[in-house]
């Protein structure tokens, strides 16, 4: 599944301006304005300029808040987002409700201590940050993140992001049991988007107590996806040589079949339409999800 | 695009399609008042079952199912607990006992039961619901395996192909993909490289039962791109 992008304009929009562009420029902007963070509970507020209220809109970094004040637009950004702004990109600096500037020590000890399992989250954000998907909160679909091949407004998010550690102290504690995994595979489904876990693994020497663990931890991207036999019979193409893959095809509109009365041919076996029919109804063939995945393939 | 609508869309809410209204088959089923009817086999083989080896030696082949299914072994036909059950049920085999008595479904819903023959009730209802759709369904075997030596119990449970009305038992080609049948949990990830080992470059899917309901899951390792 590719990006869908909304509207005519917006892929080549996207091309003329690549979000690695947007950054560098958010980067510069933040640098030279001297702008400087608010710690405040689990987020960080910050006030920009016009410049850079552009660029952090364009770079999709934060939530502006609507207040009255004219001179300068306020942002509020997740500890991920302002992290990476103050730790990858070294634009942004932050301070506490003492009004003084904070170190990286402190700042890293400050959030640990809000949000222990931070450093799983980071690295996973920053991991797709730096290959420069835009990546915002995944609250409204129950997830961790959401991904987006650009700017969310000319572009439908691709993955829904859950992080999992590896290992018996799962700090997320997600996908442990069927109905957890199944939920957000179905959720998935019907706001298409396909489940992306990305699963932090640590080495030896891996401790949170400062930044540098985030280098001895790294990220396997993994999708799961639903995989449904009545709709791939056919075979198009298998990608022998990672072995990872199985792309099918919808031969015919097998379900489809079944209700319209038609005979079907499948291997040696000739089915009447009433087994067909009886198959569908005994494996939970369920019309709405079939319209959904056709709504699916046209993109 | 102005700023203002930039900012406004940056949350995605957009992206929420989901459907209100879902057609429960449950649901459907209660208020017809009948159990689907089920078309049977008008051509019905003749097996034994050999309880040493836990499986049916076919006698008399009728029809087409033999085709695809069982193993052939001293040039003799022979059919596993699962196959044995599934073309039982829809009339495609008559069981006899080793003293010709005819064993009913009873017999053979037991004899599953009692898991001797390699197959649990679990793992039937994922091999009947793939073999219901005219997919071809084996055990997975040994054979790939010989170059591995680490031997364990975590394993796939069977090799899947495509409905193929060339199938030939004697010169198949690579699966389509393995399936393992997932127990109480998702896998794990060690599981899943294990049984990925396994599979020797072969595609491998999950699936996981339901009383009565078969679901189907691929877990694959991708990397997204680096964008522009």
């Amino acid at each position: 599944m590719g990006p869908r992008w909304k509207g005519k304009d917006s892929e080549a929009r996207a091309l003329a301006e690549p979000m690695s562009e947007i950054v560098q420029q958010l980067q510069s902007c933040l640098i030279h304005s001297k702008t400087r963070g608010l710690l405040l509970g689990c987020s960080v507020l910050l006030g920009a300029g016009a410049d850079c209220m552009d660029l952090l809109i364009r770079a999709c970094f934060g939530q502006p808040i609507i207040t009255a004040e004219k001179d300068k637009q306020w942002f509020e950004l997740s500890l991920e987002e302002s992290f990476y702004l103050f730790h990858s990109l070294r634009c942004l600096e932050i301070a506490g409700e003492d009004k003084r500037l904070k170190n990286e020590d402190e700042i890293w000890q400050y959030i640990i201590s809000k949000k222990p399992a931070f450093p799983y989250f980071y690295k996973a954000y920053s991991h797709l940050r730096d290959k420069n998907w835009v990546v915002r909160s995944g609250f409204q679909y129950g997830v961790d993140f959401v991904a987006y091949h650009y700017h969310p407004a000319l572009v439908h998010s691709e993955y829904a992001i859950l992080v999992l550690s590896e290992g018996s102290d799962d700090v997320n504690g997600r996908l442990n049991v069927w109905s957890d995994l199944k939920c957000m595979v179905r959720l998935c489904g019907s706001v298409v988007k396909t489940l992306l876990v990305l699963r932090i693994n640590r080495s030896d020497g891996y401790l949170a107590v400062s930044p540098l663990c985030l280098e001895k931890c790294n990220v396997e991207e993994y999708t799961i996806t639903r995989w449904n036999p009545e709709q791939c019979r056919e075979e198009k193409t298998i990608n022998k040589r990672t072995g990872f893959l199985f792309m099918c095809s919808v031969c015919r509109m097998v379900s489809r079949a079944c209700n319209n009365n038609a005979k079907m041919r499948v291997g040696d076996v000739k089915y009447q339409e009433e087994i067909a029919q009886d198959n569908g109804q005994r494996h939970n063939a369920d019309p709405e999800e079939e319209k959904e995945k056709l709504e699916k393939l046209k993109f | 695009m102005e700023i203002e609508d930039l900012a406004s869309s940056s949350d995605g809410m957009s992206d929420l399609e989901v459907t209100s209204k879902e057609l429960n088959d449950e649901e459907l089923q209660y208020t017809s008042g009948s159990i689907p009817k089920l078309q049977f086999k008008k051509d019905t083989s003749k097996a034994h079952w050999n309880a040493e080896m836990g499986m049916a030696g076919v006698i008399e082949k009728k029809g087409k199912m033999w085709i695809t299914t069982g193993i052939v072994r001293r040039g003799k036909l022979y059919y596993t607990i699962e196959e044995t059950l599934f073309l039982a049920e829809i009339l495609a085999v008559h069981m006899l006992d080793v003293d010709d008595t005819t064993l009913f479904l009873k017999d053979l819903y037991e004899k599953v039961a009692e898991g001797k023959s390699g197959c649990c009730w679990e793992t039937f209802e994922v091999y009947r619901h793939l073999k219901s759709l005219g997919y071809i369904v084996g055990r997975f075997s040994f054979i790939n395996q010989l170059k591995t030596l680490q031997i364990s119990d975590l394993r796939p449970d069977f090799e899947v192909y495509l409905p193929n009305n060339k199938f030939r038992k004697s010169s198949p080609s690579d699966p389509s993909f393995m399936l393992y049948v997932t127990r109480a949990h998702p896998p794990s990830r060690n599981e899943i490289e294990e049984l990925e080992r396994k599979c020797n470059g072969i595609p491998l899917k999950f699936s996981h039962v339901d009383p009565g309901r078969v679901s189907f899951f691929s877990i694959n390792r991708v990397e997204l791109p680096i964008l522009p």
